[in-house]
């Protein structure tokens, strides 16, 4: 797993309106918000079809950038196609990790460039009747195309918006479920599930912007 | 409704400036001697006999010479070589019309102005009509549920089958092809002074083809199949005469599903078509005539240890008796009105009830010629329905002889097409994958067994939105045309059409289940609108060449996709694995399976001295797509499309000792097939055919 940081840095203007109360003098330094993505998340699952599902997840800290076996310290976690959030109640699948802290999720319509405000009423959290980003093909970041080339691809323009454990926020766009995210997938002869998406982290505590 | 008013609106003034222009053009022309040569005639349109060339809505006959000139032997064949006509398979492997844009699920199909049945998924398969038989084909494009009620949304297609010459006539057809395709039929005819008696065979058989050889299985399975025709007239005297008609068509086939799945599949389809006409008077003429027709399909599949796997049925009746009476004023002003009754029953596997559909209706048109040059029709239709709204259809249509060359032409009409058995009442779980497809009336009951059952994971839709009825899918036809003949070798016709579709019935998911899979059922939605024109030209610049060709532009799309794409809510990517870009107005490309272009040219070329018959013949339709394969669930410019294709046919028939004609000919002359994606052309079929005539 390769975490990129690109040299694409964007600095909110916005934010300084946000802080006019204070004193110039005494404003503390704001963090920059980056532009990152990851590739090849590996994320197996064992079961599925009819069959009970397990397998553990693979866990995802915003802040660090990187995947973790912290029990408390992630902010999502992936296992085949099933994305969860730490936030909320447990499902109560084999394997799948308690939730403790705060995260939430929702999905918006639009591209990484136009979905630059987070909607806090939007949020929602994993719970026992199901999880905040819906499974099957169609109902959240994935289209399953069934045959003949039941290929995965995720669903254009769905923009999945997080809030961290810790809450802070992030937006995610999956680009491939497929390993080294072929332009061409094969769903007979590529690797799954192997998650590449592009984020974008906002560091800073109480800004809703990106 | 805005739309449509606005769409009125532009209509009428259309109407009525060429009108006023046409008025003052009168003025200026003098009175012409009017050729009168031996003009077509049509039934279909009005359901009197008519000129086709005085005809005011867009309409179009297909003659027995031109089918047998180009050899065709199934009804979809020569459909296809037709403007604005194509034949497009639906996953049952059914050939279905698409007229004007619209599916085959919307088209009337006649034969001799009865309808058949017989459309499993909403397709009437048209390789089951044989055109050995055939006098003419007729069509008439636009709305047409005035005269003919439910399905006739977008059109009518009417067989009219031969009809005894004097005497004792018969002849034999035999043609030989590519793929083993056999196709025998023989007509014997008698004639006097009252009685007309004909009967006709065909046997079809064919090994079948096979697209793609690397699975297990045929793209076209095996076939054979047979019609029996029969048809007598007896004139009790001249006023009255009795019609009894009678068919029966059996067909069996192989049907493999997978290398170890494999069984066999049957139709059998009759009907009985008896008529009484009787005049009064030189006015009063009546019609009563009592139609039955069943279609009934099965097929079942075993699995390698000769254990059945599988059985399904289809068994489908109508009855219809009808009281027609036509009603001369005098010579310029027409009337004709019937009153008729529909019994329908389906039988089928996964249906939750054996429903009935009853249905009586009453029908009026008037057609009459206000001023020599100036015809009107005008009827109405109203289709009372123990299962869902009744329906008024009226229709209008105009016509006016600007001068011997020019002549402008517009009709408007509501077409409707009932919702079908499968849309009400399908229970269908399927065995291997899980989802389940519910009828719009076998909600309510189904969905709260399911869920004592443990099934349902999630309710989508509440049941109570399911309480209504599923309305009748309905549409606004609109077509404006022009005809011009420049002199007596050339004919051209234009025609603009807007059909304009409310009440959509599409499905969705209504329930998740707990195995993962969808509960989907059929509901009222979508606006569909496919608009266009077509061009139609004849040209014969000497006796023995005809020339003639044709073209359709088509715009074919939902409302509420052209909303979503112009609200910037639809998205896309290069590839699977790119970022997502948001999709703009421009790059919605429209309905699926729906080409932008249509185009056929034909050249009939008759040599007497060496009694030889020639044509070539090609058909263009430009690229199309099938799915949405960018995962936004619309069509757009992105997404992958079948490519365009031209395909042309040969032939050549000679004539010799008077009564026998060798033909011989080649369809898809350069052997165009896409293996991927189009599963009715098989390639290149090289034919030879022998016609015998006693």
């Amino acid at each position: 797993m390769n975490t990129i940081k690109t040299t694409q840095l964007v600095i909110l203007l916005t934010i300084f309106i946000g802080f006019t109360s204070c004193s110039d003098d005494d404003s503390p330094p704001l963090l920059e918000v980056a532009s990152e993505s990851v590739t090849n998340l590996h994320a197996p699952q064992t079961g599925g079809q009819g069959q009970p599902v397990s397998g553990t997840f693979t866990k995802f800290n915003f802040a660090t950038g990187q995947t973790t076996t912290s029990d408390t310290n992630w902010d999502i976690a992936f296992r085949g196609t099933s994305i969860i959030v730490n936030g909320g109640t447990t499902l109560g699948t084999t394997d799948e990790p308690n939730r403790t802290g705060n995260a939430a999720v929702y999905i918006a319509n639009g591209t990484m460039a136009s979905v630059t405000n987070v909607d806090t009423a939007l949020f929602e959290q994993d719970s026992d009747t199901g999880y905040a980003i819906s499974t099957g093909s169609g109902n959240s970041w994935y289209t399953y195309a069934g045959p003949p080339t039941h290929l995965i691809t995720p669903t254009p323009g769905k923009i999945l918006v997080f809030k961290t454990h810790n809450g802070l926020y992030a937006k995610v766009e999956i680009l491939s479920y497929y390993k080294d995210a072929p332009a061409n997938p094969d769903a007979y002869a590529d690797e799954t599930p192997y998650y590449t998406f592009n984020y974008v982290f906002q560091p800073n505590t109480g800004v809703t912007t990106f | 409704m805005i739309l449509n008013k606005k769409y009125f609106c532009i209509y009428f003034s259309l109407f009525f400036l060429s009108y006023s222009v046409s008025q003052e053009s009168i003025n200026v022309l003098t009175d012409s001697t009017k050729t009168e040569n031996l003009d077509e005639v049509i039934i279909t349109a009005t359901r009197t006999i008519r000129q086709l060339s005085s005809l005011p809505m867009p309409a179009q006959i297909i003659s027995k010479k031109d089918i047998k000139r180009s050899n065709s032997i199934r009804l979809n064949d020569i459909l296809n070589e037709q403007t604005g006509l194509i034949t497009v398979p639906d996953f049952g492997g059914g050939e279905g019309i698409q007229l004007q844009g619209l599916d085959s699920q919307y088209t009337l199909i006649m034969v001799d102005g009865v309808p058949l049945v017989g459309r499993s998924a909403g397709t009437l398969d048209l390789s089951r009509i044989t055109v050995g038989n055939i006098k003419q084909i007729e069509i008439v494009k636009g709305a047409s549920s005035s005269l003919y009620g439910s399905d006739a949304l977008g059109g009518v297609i009417n067989i009219i089958t031969e009809t005894p010459k004097t005497g004792f006539k018969g002849d034999i057809n035999y043609r030989i092809g590519t793929f083993n395709t056999n196709d025998l039929s023989t007509t014997i005819n008698y004639k006097n002074k009252k009685l007309k008696a004909g009967i006709f065979l065909n046997r079809y058989i064919s090994d079948g083809y096979d697209l793609n050889k690397n699975d297990d299985l045929n793209t076209v399975d095996p076939f054979k199949n047979y019609t029996i025709n029969t048809k007598v007239t007896f004139d009790f005297s001249e006023a009255t005469n009795l019609f009894i008609a009678g068919k029966y068509y059996t067909q069996n086939q192989d049907y493999n599903a997978s290398s170890t799945l494999k069984g066999e599949s049957a139709i059998n389809e009759w009907n009985t078509h008896l008529k009484l006409s009787h005049a009064y008077s030189e006015k009063w003429s009546s019609y009563f005539e009592f139609y039955t027709t069943q279609y009934k399909a099965k097929d079942f599949l075993n699995d390698e240890n000769g254990s059945r796997f599988s059985d399904s049925y289809y068994n489908q009746l109508l009855i219809r008796p009808e009281i027609r009476s036509t009603y001369k004023l005098n010579h310029a002003n027409n009337f004709i009105g019937g009153l008729g009754f529909n019994h329908e029953t389906l039988n089928r596997t996964g249906f939750m009830v054996q429903p009935e559909f009853n249905s009586p209706y009453v029908y009026l048109q008037y057609d009459g010629d206000l001023t020599e040059k100036l015809n009107l029709i005008l009827g109405a239709r109203f289709d009372s329905h123990n299962k869902y709204k009744s329906q008024f259809s009226p229709k209008a249509a105009i016509r006016y002889e600007i001068n011997d060359k020019f002549a402008v032409k517009s009709s408007v009409g509501y077409g409707f097409k009932a919702p079908d058995f499968r849309q009400l009442y399908f229970n269908f779980t399927n065995a291997t994958v899980g989802y389940t497809i519910l009828g719009y009336n076998a909600v309510s009951t189904t969905i709260p067994e399911l869920e004592s059952q443990g099934e349902i994971a999630n309710i989508v839709v509440p049941i109570s939105e399911f309480e209504a009825e599923l309305h009748p899918e309905n549409s606004i036809s609109i077509n404006v045309g022009l005809d011009y003949k420049p002199s007596s070798a050339i004919k051209l016709e234009l025609n603009l059409f807007r059909n304009h579709i409310d009440d959509l019935i599409d499905t969705r998911v209504i329930a998740t289940k707990t195995n993962g899979q969808n509960v989907f059922s059929y509901y009222n939605v979508n606006q569909v609108y496919t608009q266009g024109l077509e061009f139609n030209a004849t040209w014969k610049p000497v006796n023995q060449i005809k020339i003639s060709g044709g073209y359709q532009l088509l715009f074919a799309k939902d409302e509420t996709a052209e909303k979503a794409f112009k609200n910037g809510q639809v998205f896309a990517r290069e590839n699977p694995s790119s970022p997502s870009f948001q999709l703009k107005k421009q790059d919605y490309f429209g309905l699926y399976n729906r080409s932008r272009h249509m185009a056929n040219l034909k050249l009939f070329y008759n040599i007497p001295q060496w009694d030889l018959d020639t044509n070539i013949r090609g058909t263009y339709r430009s690229k199309y797509g099938l799915f949405d394969a960018n995962g936004n669930t619309y069509l757009d410019v992105y997404d992958d499309f079948v490519d365009g294709y031209a395909i042309i046919d040969f032939a050549l028939n000679k004539t010799i000792y008077k009564n026998y004609q060798l033909g011989f000919g080649v369809d898809n002359l350069f052997n165009f097939t896409d293996t991927q994606n189009i599963s009715n052309i098989a390639g290149r079929i090289i034919y030879g055919k022998l016609n015998i005539q006693f």
